[in-house]
């Protein structure tokens, strides 16, 4: 599996097909037991999680994992924490801001009492503090409403049209590929189908492999 | 880590309140009861609840940061104290210091012990954790996962520091005789300095701890690390390095607490034990893992604890953190300052 520089690819699947253990063993959170993961033709499989940060391969959570007891300044801070001039702090703050005026007005709230959307989007402007040159996207329509969702693409679209590469793992098919350049599927851990994201769109056995895959034979 | 004051179900205060109206009713039937002796045992009551709120501090610290209770958190309170002593014997007899500071030459031999401990204990209490608890968690998971073998593995220190306390210093209490000056009037009561001093002392470090963690950047990445190891990692905090730090300073903090409880009591290798205890009498009735309720908890113990002595019995001095700890345990579970349910080990 390959993501080039300054694309959109999505990687798709059913549940528990390990879309997101590919993402944790990416950024770090699991050791991968065999093969290795290039970053910038570096090998970081090896590397703690907070290097590969560091490198700027950052992985947005889904929106639920924020700091619920902390303000949404203090949420993108957190984000920038390895930043380590103050001025940059501030300038990426402003950049976040920027992209997601919505933060903007709640930023001396509680990020507990943020709603969904504005949580997803909290949880992107947090991996976008840290100035990442790669973001992988967990599932960033979860549970949100179609209008919100199209909203939160616009703005993946548009960090990747600032120059940084974007990972977007997905349920929501559809949107997914309308979105992104090049699509993978994945079924049972394996990539099954890989291809342009027009060509998938349409291709059969995708929805196949969302479906469980077996076909049955009368 | 910082909740609000819960207002729990209205049933819950009110059986509480009960309670402790019918206690204030008891200590002032009591023939004791005047108001001179009720100002000595709030400053009693203040000075050793303080002791007990510093110590519970250390243990909701480290419950909040790596998920685990820490049994042997007495015996680093013990080691603080005889680490000020041993600074203070050494300080104690060299006459320059006098000759440079002849009026404050007591303070400033007290306030080097204080940092002496502070700073020997939070070393000390990084080494622990990295020698003794960080392997344990090897086989993956985390403190999280590792929690229960954690737990016995802080009685097991408990037990190995008490005795290598005793090979070092003996099981004969020490005395402390740091030179504070005079007892101090407040109020037409004439005070040892030393009560002052531990109150001052000890709310100062409570409210140092609160600044650290809420206006600078090493204390927002430790709020960040105490709620989720997971996001910490992904925003790029090194949360290893962060859970050393949390363990060292609650260690620093419990070594503190030995330092100033030294003038007042004596120094002995078996003083932690009672203390951890006590301390967690005090967290419990604070709200376990909530750290201004740590020092409210800990005050509260105290003063229950004076308070009984004076007015109901003596002779039970060590029960009544306890009872207080089991009729809040009772009432009101989640204790004055309630935290959110976690899943913890």
């Amino acid at each position: 599996m390959k993501v080039e520089k300054q694309s959109i690819v999505a990687l798709l699947g059913g549940n528990g097909t390990g879309k997101s253990t590919i993402l944790r063993a990416a950024s770090g959170l699991i050791r991968s037991w065999k093969g290795t993961i290039e970053f910038n033709g570096e090998q970081i499989q090896n590397l703690p999680a907070h290097e590969i940060v560091g490198r700027g391969l950052v992985q947005v959570t889904q929106g639920k994992d924020v700091f619920p007891a902390m303000s949404v300044t203090e949420n993108l801070k957190l984000g920038g924490f390895i930043l380590k001039s103050k001025q940059q702090l501030l300038d990426n703050l402003e950049k976040v801001y920027n992209y997601f005026p919505r933060l903007n007005e709640r930023k001396d709230q509680l990020a507990a009492t943020l709603s969904g959307g504005e949580l997803q989007m909290l949880c992107i402007g947090r991996g976008l503090m840290s100035n990442p040159k790669m973001i992988m996207l967990d599932e960033p329509s979860a549970a949100l409403a179609p209008q919100i969702v199209l909203d939160i693409f616009k703005n993946i679209n548009r960090i990747r049209q600032d120059g940084l590469t974007v990972l977007v793992v997905e349920q929501n098919v559809r949107m997914a590929l309308l979105l992104a350049d090049y699509g993978y599927v994945i079924k049972d851990g394996v990539i099954n189908v890989e291809g342009d994201s027009k060509k998938l769109m349409y291709d059969e056995s995708v929805k196949e492999s969302y479906l469980g895959g077996t076909k049955a034979n009368v | 880590m910082f909740n609000k004051l819960r207002i729990g179900k209205k049933g819950e205060n009110i059986i509480f309140g009960t309670f402790v109206l019918i206690y204030i009713g008891w200590c002032v039937n009591s023939p004791d009861m005047n108001i001179e002796s009720l100002k000595s045992v709030l400053t009693i009551g203040l000075s050793v609840g303080i002791i007990y709120g510093l110590v519970a501090l250390g243990i909701s610290l480290i419950y909040t940061g790596l998920d685990v209770v820490n049994f042997s958190h007495g015996e680093f309170f013990m080691i603080g104290a005889f680490a000020g002593l041993t600074m203070f014997n050494l300080l104690g007899n060299q006459d320059w210091i006098f000759n440079i500071f002849p009026d404050a030459y007591g303070w400033i031999i007290y306030v080097v012990c204080l940092f002496t401990a502070f700073v020997s204990m939070g070393l000390f209490g990084v080494f622990i954790e990295r020698v003794f608890l960080r392997p344990l968690t090897k086989k993956g998971g985390g403190y999280t996962v590792a929690g229960m073998g954690i737990i016995i593995c802080g009685f097991g220190l408990s037990v190995v520091l008490i005795n290598v306390a005793y090979l070092i210093w003996n099981p004969v209490a020490k005395p402390f005789p740091a030179e504070l000056g005079l007892p101090m009037e407040i109020g037409g009561l004439f005070l040892p300095i030393t009560y002052i001093w531990m109150i001052v002392v000890g709310l100062s470090v409570a409210a140092g701890l609160w600044f650290f963690l809420n206006k600078t950047k090493m204390g927002l990445g430790i709020r960040a690390v105490a709620y989720s190891k997971d996001v910490s990692n992904l925003v790029g905090i090194n949360v290893p390095l962060y859970i050393s730090i949390i363990f060292g300073i609650a260690c620093a903090i419990a070594g503190i607490g030995g330092t100033l409880v030294g003038p007042t009591y004596q120094v002995v290798v078996f003083m932690g034990y009672i203390i951890l205890m006590k301390a967690f009498a005090a967290a419990v009735v604070g709200g376990f893992g909530n750290l201004p309720g740590a020092i409210v908890g800990g005050f509260t113990v105290g003063i229950f604890e004076t308070a009984s002595s004076f007015y109901i019995s003596g002779s039970h001095k060590d029960l009544y953190a306890f009872l207080l700890m089991i009729v809040v345990l009772m009432i009101k579970p989640t204790g004055f300052f309630g935290v959110q349910v976690k899943m913890k080990a």
